[in-house]
């Protein structure tokens, strides 16, 4: 494992507890870092909205996202698992658990996925979420990844939810609403740039994450003013 | 007797509008949203106000006097709640009119307000995405603050309040032909679907229109295809529909 990532991710996430937080970008740092460090084959982040049920709000890449929607749909998996138990979800070989999640393991295999494991993302007695690694051969999880991986998601979910006592008068249920309607602009905006520049969707998010980074603003302002065509945004076609 | 208990909060926020636009008489429209948003909340009044960055912003409804006065207020004054919450796209709360910070905030809006017999204002931006129809005001004449459950049930009134006043605009712009009225609420959105917020950009592109306009169309599409919004607007992003500012929709997978 890449040590120097690792302590770099940990800064990463870390500075959103000081910094303007973005939770859309945090979020898919956090996936992208699962995969290119972790190795897992992809990862995906659920969050629970205010009516507790989960919603997908990364992932880091389309398999993954439509695997995370088809759980939901169906109402069985192990993401949804572990975010009622709280507890992790580790399956090395899915192919064991046809019986468990009938439906779920069809379809993971479809998309090409042998392994998965689900983290919870808590902070005490409250599960907010959970970070669900996919692997495409079967196998033993590393611990030592395993315990990484955890570690990210605590620090994520502390991130998350000291949002809500650093907004006055806002609670979780508000961040999380401000959370999923940053997810619709940022959806938005991809479709505007990806039909502008006839690109995908994935490159269009990459091109406004790259535009914020590279102007040191926010992920949703940018977006914003993308689909609001309120200024001027050399590169991404405006 | 058992009575049906709706399992989301969206459900039986729409069963609440609903009944109280069966108590009118009349298609569930913004105003049973406020007042049912008044029956549900510890609040004496709501209002609601269409918004916009191009054009002038106008009250659409309110419950009372004292609502009434408060969206005349803001619109004429440019600033207060609802103003601060359109700008910022979040939600405003503000259990007490009387404290310093506010009145310096709202230097003339907190006064009137006060005067107008308001202490608590809520302004809840109706909205998704970067679409900001308008915005949903509530007040109470005590200082009050809404626990984490009213906060999460006005926040429903608000989500439900954004669809039933887009929905007026594809009845305004007659796209329906007179046909079947929309169908009313949120398509299940526990999966929530990217890609119609991604057809929605795409169709800003595709129609040269803003992207309110544009979901509007995408949904009054949906209508008079008879179609689901999720797979008009999967067409959408696979590139088997586009949809011409002038001409009805091509199937590009028909012209090949």
């Amino acid at each position: 494992m890449n040590q120097q990532l690792l302590a770099k991710t940990f800064v990463e996430l870390a500075d959103n507890l000081v910094a303007d937080f973005d939770l859309i970008d945090f979020l898919r740092l956090l996936t992208d870092r699962c995969v290119g460090m972790l190795g897992a084959g992809a990862a995906g982040v659920l969050l629970a909205d205010r009516d507790g049920k989960l919603r997908v709000m990364a992932a880091s890449d389309e398999q993954v996202r439509l695997l995370e929607l088809f759980q939901l749909q169906n109402d069985e998996g192990p993401c949804l698992e572990c975010f009622r138990t709280g507890a992790p979800v580790i399956v090395p070989d899915l192919t064991r658990e046809v019986d468990r999640w009938p439906r779920f393991v069809t379809a993971a295999h479809r998309s090409g996925f042998g392994a998965v494991q689900a983290l919870p993302m808590r902070l005490r007695d409250e599960v907010v979420g959970a970070l669900n690694l996919f692997r495409a051969t079967p196998g033993p999880f590393d611990p030592a990844a395993t315990l990484i991986a955890q570690a990210l998601a605590d620090v994520a979910t502390i991130s998350l939810l000291q949002q809500r006592t650093t907004h006055r008068s806002s609670v979780l249920n508000e961040q999380l609403q401000t959370a999923l309607n940053s997810r619709v602009l940022i959806e938005q905006a991809k479709g505007k740039l990806a039909e502008r520049q006839n690109i995908d969707m994935e490159q269009a998010f990459t091109a406004l994450r790259g535009y914020a980074r590279s102007h040191n603003r926010r992920l949703v302002d940018v977006a914003r003013a993308f689909i609001n065509g309120s200024e001027p945004l050399a590169g991404l076609g405006t | 007797m058992a009575r049906v208990r709706p399992d989301s909060r969206s459900d039986r926020i729409q069963v609440l509008v609903a009944e109280q636009a069966a108590r009118r008489g009349a298609r569930a429209g913004v105003v049973d949203v406020c007042a049912a948003a008044v029956a549900a909340l510890p609040v004496g009044g709501a209002g609601l106000s269409a918004m916009s960055r191009t054009a002038a912003s106008h009250p659409l409804c309110s419950t009372d006097d004292i609502s009434a006065q408060l969206e005349e207020l803001q619109l004429t004054l440019g600033e207060g709640p609802c103003v601060d919450a359109f700008v910022r796209g979040s939600a405003v709360l503000t259990p007490d009119l009387l404290t310093s910070e506010l009145q310096e905030h709202w230097a003339v809006f907190a006064d009137a307000a006060l005067e107008a017999g308001a202490r608590a204002v809520f302004a809840l931006p109706l909205q998704m995405g970067a679409i900001i129809p308008g915005v949903l005001d509530l007040y109470a004449d005590v200082p009050t603050v809404l626990d984490a459950e009213q906060l999460a049930d006005a926040l429903a009134f608000a989500d439900l309040a954004t669809l039933l006043l887009l929905d007026t605009r594809i009845v305004e712009t007659g796209t329906t032909g007179g046909g079947t009225a929309p169908e009313r609420g949120f398509e299940d959105l526990g999966a929530y679907r990217a890609e119609i917020d991604q057809a929605s950009g795409i169709l800003t592109v595709q129609l040269g229109v803003g992207i309110e306009e544009a979901f509007v169309r995408l949904r009054a599409h949906a209508y008079v295809q008879g179609l689901r919004l999720a797979d008009v607007a999967a067409d959408v992003v696979a590139h088997r529909l586009r949809l011409s500012p002038d001409a009805g929709p091509d199937r590009t997978d028909e012209e090949t």
